[in-house]
């Protein structure tokens, strides 16, 4: 809409440098590598058109605005054309009335379509995005527990976060950018060649130098933004890091390194922020200075014409009116392409992990599990994570009967952990069968057999939100007094009720800061309130304070009454209470029975218990004269809780 | 933002022109430099004017003379502002660093209890988001706002002097515009954080159901899950609308109101020509100003917001700046005598900020050069205020610490700390190596050494096995240790510097008890020759002390050897009696290998 030679300010000399993609910034110069990028690129936004369909009437709406504003924006040039070369030279008032009107028609549409279409494209987008934000938060929750384990939380969050993000960017932003501009490029050069197509032609001499200028321009600020984002992210975390760890910083007096190394990164940050000062000085007043020349050009050689009477001052004020069109939508066109690399990088990560198959989904023929008394079985059941890993589990049969405990005893890696997760189904056996009650767990759906089921993790999992509501996890509809006698149970009571807002209170960063112990005793408070037929329990092997200790080991004992337990044991009551007890070596169960069958049988099971009663950490507190190392072999005496 | 008194606003904003000073020579020459190339801008549409009614006149020698003024204005108005482009950028950024680089080192000279609580977020956003509004603002935003309405007046000027009638009609929709344009960035800017925020909140909702995702499929509660998902996204999409129905109000409007300056151009002006009383080429300049003039509406609205944004982030980093640090060298530090680290606590009280009751009252403690002391008590005993007033990261409300019978504060706070290293039970590592973390304290430490520290610290093994080694990241963007490893990494970082003085304040929490038997053993080695304090209640690390004082409500309740304390202290017994039974050589699960 700026008239030529009309001092266009530069956007402000910090765009928004964000479009450009994130992490494939190195592949920048790859001109092949690009080109692969783009090609295929059509299928993805095909694939992302998907979710466009059920907007579509709202996605026409936007497009029909979106046309109607760009079209009446490039009004004004042909309409001052006429006001001035059919109304004021003509001395006809009429005309000038008119064109006035009209002009005050093409204004209003402007401002119309530009609101309408504002609206629209961010309700669309936005809509669009949160749809996909929950279509992948769904898979997410589909996809097998294995799966978490091979990703870090960081990266999966970064796919809701992110890279949605930067969709944003390319559905709002690059749509409306790549339809207006084109628009206007055109619409302008069209009705620049309507009216004088010689002027036309010489004015387009200088778009060539534009367009160089602006693509060469693209790529230079394209690297030097991306170092001064990087130099500023490191400029942050080193901030972040001294504050985070001031602490430390202080205990050991190491202010000056902290200091010096800020100062390093801070220079850096400067001088990376230097070049694209250089960039932009070298760019944006030349890119003013060549649409004054354009404007000078028609000047020279229309006003000589106009001397001439060859062509008319109105068709001059036309151009300097459109020349300005011209050189805006060149300009936000060079900056598409970026946003599209990243838009598309960000697409293939999402519908990357949109591919991640689900592999434990409930059989087609799956059935309910139907209310069982908890007799678990396990059938020659082998397992191993991936044909390329060695086998987890080898063999390995197992008859619990309902209402019995079985403790799982062995070192690190022998399979203790793996066999409890077989037991939950967070993955299927990869020879033999589980079985509930004579139930294959591959036959019947996930939740039913979840929801008679209970886990209670070593390291407890508690969510933002009330305690109240983390207890009711499993038992959303349980009321107050059954929350409170669980809790009661636990011998967590006491405590909760000492809060000042008791069940209500919040806990997590803003809210109560509990203990280790206290949260164990809510874990398991949570676990007693979904009352499962059968529980899996993985002890934690970190002591917390010794009053805390004592109430734990009460409550396990309340939690394990009457239920089908097995139990990954570290404590020596619980094993000893067990009324079976697994020894697994090496993936294989090596001896089972009672306490007192294994200690009389002599096996593995008898040299560790003489070596835990010879260390006496027992009940009398003090481990009175601490003895060598009791596993002193590397490797192995290193690995704590 | 909230209006603050406006007296304040001044002299914030003042103190904010200040930083500008050291750049003095810089920021006139850009207004200079802005002030002439604003001159070239406004001198273009005039003498377009003028080659045009030379044309319609058909004196081309005219002209011929108008073009190559035309030329010599734009020419001129390039190199003016390719000057001013340059040397502001080159202020802004100097500005930019001294402002980071002050506030850093302010952060620096405060003293600990200053970050105490959750203060580390709202410090990182005022180093970063207000430090950019002010950066922004003074780099950017003064110099387009001082450019912006340079243009506006002198194109004001130059109609005027065409013709004032005309000019006060095409003008009129100026203030409007800008008063809307400074209203848009002023409203705009909260709904868009609110944005920001809520993706916040969608985020942490995502991080929850991924890091619980056991929790969630053992209770089978992923309805439970997406359906707060769902709600989390459906919040951040109507704060999104709500942004964007201010953006669809305010940018179509604001684009609107020039054109009226535009259409009163056209039908006023044009009638004058058609009666004489204005040239076709005035005409013309008068529709080029006002096209020209809608950047820079647009442009000084925006920024008289960002004045706005800067003047507010500014009051909060001056909040910063202005703390005066509390804890400061004295100004003829004595030099620490050597010793063997002998500790003294006479009648010595801490109260926390904040907090109602002295975390410890007139204690007196002395602890003998190559000593080990225990200290052992309930939570909030007054245990770790102990550990922080003998490393002088916090100074006694009352009473006095002394090192070889020096008073702290006589000290040089830097050269005290380097001979006193503490351990806490949540130790934080940086983002670095392995290496370098257990190095920090003496980075030009030998291998050897940092193997030795190490292997003591019962951490070697496990550093061995990892993939890298010692090269190994860790931190916020590496490897994720247990706690346990983190504890005992930080005990390998401690026993490295040498200290005279080693404190242990619970730093064996997280450790299981298999390893912290043999923890206790490399420990034994470390601490002889050095005075140790050992803040914990676990008997395993308790048998390293040669006394054990009992702490309760920041008095000392007992003191003596553990067969003693046992026989006469119930409050020890009932501390350190572990009740539980443990299969320590069970114990070896490696958390994030294993478990549910």
């Amino acid at each position: 809409m700026s008239g030529d030679g009309s001092p266009r300010m530069a956007p402000l000399p910090e765009p928004p440098p964000k479009r450009e993609a994130r992490e494939r910034g190195a592949g920048r110069r790859d001109i092949r590598r690009r080109l692969e990028a783009t090609r295929g690129g059509g299928a993805k936004l095909r694939r992302l058109g998907v979710l466009l369909r059920p907007y579509r009437g709202r996605t026409i709406a936007m497009f029909i605005a979106l046309i109607a504003a760009t079209l009446a924006s490039l009004a004004p040039g042909p309409l001052v054309k006429h006001a001035i070369d059919d109304g004021i030279r003509a001395g006809n008032l009429g005309v000038l009335y008119l064109v006035v009107g009209l002009f005050v028609v093409s204004a209003l549409l402007v401002w119309l379509g530009t609101a309408v279409q504002t609206y629209l494209v961010s309700w669309v987008g936005q809509r669009v995005l949160q749809d996909l934000r929950i279509q992948i938060f769904d898979h997410l929750q589909k996809l097998p527990v294995a799966f978490y384990e091979r990703k870090r939380t960081g990266v999966l969050i970064s796919r809701l976060t992110n890279d949605v993000q930067a969709l944003d960017t390319l559905v709002s932003d690059a749509v409306v950018t790549l339809f207006q501009s084109t628009l206007t490029l055109l619409g302008a050069a069209v009705i620049l060649f309507v009216y004088d197509p010689g002027l036309a032609l010489l004015s387009f001499t200088v778009l060539p130098f534009v367009v160089i200028g602006s693509v060469v321009f693209r790529i230079a600020s394209a690297d030097a933004y991306r170092r001064t984002r990087e130099t500023i992210g490191a400029l942050t975390a080193e901030l972040q890091e001294t504050l985070s760890g001031v602490r430390v910083v202080r205990a050991f007096g190491r202010e000056d390194r902290h200091e010096q190394r800020f100062a390093e990164l801070n220079e850096e940050n400067r001088s990376a922020n230097m070049t694209t000062v250089h960039l932009n000085a070298a760019y944006f007043p030349a890119v003013e200075f060549t649409s004054a020349l354009a404007t000078l050009l028609v000047l020279a050689v229309g006003g000589v014409q106009v001397v001439q009477g060859e062509t008319t001052v109105g068709v001059l004020v036309l151009f300097m009116a459109t020349l300005g069109s011209f050189f805006d939508p060149i300009q936000q066109l060079s900056q598409l392409y970026t946003t599209y690399q990243s838009g598309m990088a960000a697409l293939d990560k999402i519908f990357e992990l949109l591919d991640e198959p689900v592999e434990l989904d409930d059989a087609k023929d799956a059935v309910e599990l139907p209310h069982v008394a908890g007799r678990l079985t396990l059938e020659g059941v082998s397992f191993r994570y991936s044909p390329q890993t060695p086998w987890a589990l080898q063999d390995v049969d197992v008859e619990l009967e309902a209402g019995k405990t079985l403790a799982l005893v062995g070192a690190t890696g022998a399979g203790k952990s793996t066999l409890a997760k077989l037991l939950a189904r967070f993955y299927d056996p990869t020879e033999g069968a589980v079985l509930v009650d004579g139930h294959d767990l591959r036959s019947v759906t996930q939740h039913s057999l979840r929801s008679q089921l209970g886990i209670v993790p070593q390291e407890p999992f508690l969510f933002s939100g009330t305690i109240g509501e983390n207890l009711r996890f499993g038992a959303p509809d349980a009321p107050d007094d059954v929350v409170l006698a669980a809790l009661d149970a636990v011998g967590a009571k006491a405590f909760v009720l000492e809060l000042p807002q008791g069940l209500n209170a919040e806990i997590g960063e803003r809210g109560v800061q509990l203990s280790g112990g206290q949260r164990q005793l809510l874990a398991f408070a949570r676990a007693l309130l979904s009352d499962p037929r059968m529980l899996i329990l993985d002890e934690a092997t970190a002591a917390v304070d010794p009053r805390s200790e004592r109430q734990i080991e009460q409550a396990l004992h309340t939690l394990m009454r009457g239920r089908t337990v097995v139990v990954i044991a570290h404590r020596l009551s619980t094993i000893r209470n067990a009324d079976q007890i697994a020894v697994l070596d090496g993936g294989r169960i090596t001896e089972r029975g009672t306490h007192e069958e294994l200690v009389a049988a002599g096996g593995m099971y008898a040299d560790l218990d003489a070596s835990w009663r010879s260390q006496g950490v027992g009940s009398a507190g003090i481990a009175p004269e601490p003895p060598e190392p009791p596993v002193a072999a590397p490797g192995s005496a290193s690995a704590d809780a | 933002m909230p209006d603050r008194p406006s007296m304040g606003r001044v002299r914030t904003f003042t103190r904010l022109l200040g930083f500008l000073a050291p750049y003095k020579v810089g920021s006139i020459l850009s207004v200079v430099f802005a002030l002439l190339a604003m001159i070239g801008t406004v001198a273009i549409p005039a003498i377009s004017g003028r080659a045009i009614d030379a044309a319609t006149a058909g004196d081309r020698s005219a002209l011929t003379n108008w073009i190559w003024a035309l030329a010599a204005a734009a020419l001129a108005r390039w190199i003016l502002t390719v000057a001013r482009r340059e040397i502001a950028g080159r202020v802004s950024l100097g500005v930019e660093r001294d402002l980071r680089r002050g506030f850093m080192t302010h952060l620096q000279s405060l003293e600990l209890a200053y970050f105490e609580g959750s203060r580390t977020g709202q410090m990182m956003s005022r180093a970063t988001v207000d430090l950019a509004a002010v950066r922004f603002f003074l780099g950017y935003g003064l110099i387009f706002m001082v450019q912006s309405a340079l243009t506006i007046i002198l194109s004001a000027i130059a109609m005027i002097w065409i013709n004032p009638a005309l000019a006060v009609q095409a003008l009129a929709p100026v203030p409007f515009v800008v008063w809307i344009a400074r209203r848009y960035g002023i409203r705009a800017r909260p709904s868009l954080q609110e944005v920001q925020q809520r993706v916040g909140e969608l985020t942490s909702e995502a991080e929850e159901s991924i890091s619980g995702v056991r929790v969630v499929r053992a209770f089978a509660r992923e309805d439970r899950q997406r359906e707060r998902f769902a709600h989390s996204a459906e919040r951040v999409f109507a704060q999104s609308m709500d942004a964007t129905k201010l953006r669809a109000f305010y940018n179509p409007l604001i684009g609107f109101l020039p054109q009226i300056g535009l259409v009163l151009v056209l039908l006023v002006g044009g009638r004058q020509v058609i009666n004489g009383n204005l040239t076709i080429g005035e005409f013309t300049a008068f529709y080029v100003y006002v096209l020209a003039l809608l950047g820079p509406m647009r442009i000084l609205g925006t920024s008289l917001g960002m004045a706005q944004r800067a003047i507010a982030s500014g009051a909060r980093l001056f909040e910063v700046l202005d703390r005066e640090p509390r804890i400061v060298a004295a100004e003829h530090p004595i030099p620490l005598p050597d010793g063997p680290g002998h500790i003294e606590l006479h009648d010595v009280s801490l109260q926390f900020e904040r907090a109602s009751v002295d975390a410890v009252s007139g204690l007196d403690l002395e602890i003998a050069g190559g000593q080990v002391v225990a200290i052992v008590g309930p939570t909030g005993s007054g245990k770790s205020a102990v550990a922080a007033l003998i490393s002088r990261l916090y100074d006694p409300t009352g009473g006095e610490v002394r090192l070889e019978g020096v008073d702290l504060r006589d000290l040089d706070p830097i050269a005290l700390r380097r001979e006193i290293a503490v351990v806490d039970d949540a130790p934080f590592l940086f983002t670095a190596s392995i290496r370098d973390n257990i190095a920090y304290a003496r980075p030009d430490a030998t291998d050897e050494e940092v193997v030795l520290a190490a292997q003591r610290a019962q951490i070697h093994a496990t550093i061995v096995g990892m993939d890298q080694g010692y090269a190994t990241q860790i931190g916020e963007r590496g490897l994720t240790l247990s706690g346990g490893q983190r504890q005992r990494l930080a005990i390998a970082r401690a026993l490295i510097a040498q200290p005279r003085v080693l404190v242990l304040d619970d730093a064996t929490a997280a450790v299981d008890a298999t390893t912290e038997l043999a923890l206790v053993e490399g420990l034994r080695d470390a601490v002889s020759g050095r005075t140790a304090l050992l803040i914990t209640n676990r008997p395993a690390t308790l048998a390293l002390a040669d006394e054990i004082v009992v702490l309760d409500h920041g008095h000392v309740v007992d003191r003596g050897t553990a067969t003693a304390l046992r026989e006469r202290c119930e409050l020890f017994r009932d501390l350190t009696d572990l009740g539980a039974e443990y299969a320590p050589s069970l114990a070896l699960a490696a958390r994030e290998v294993e478990g549910l």
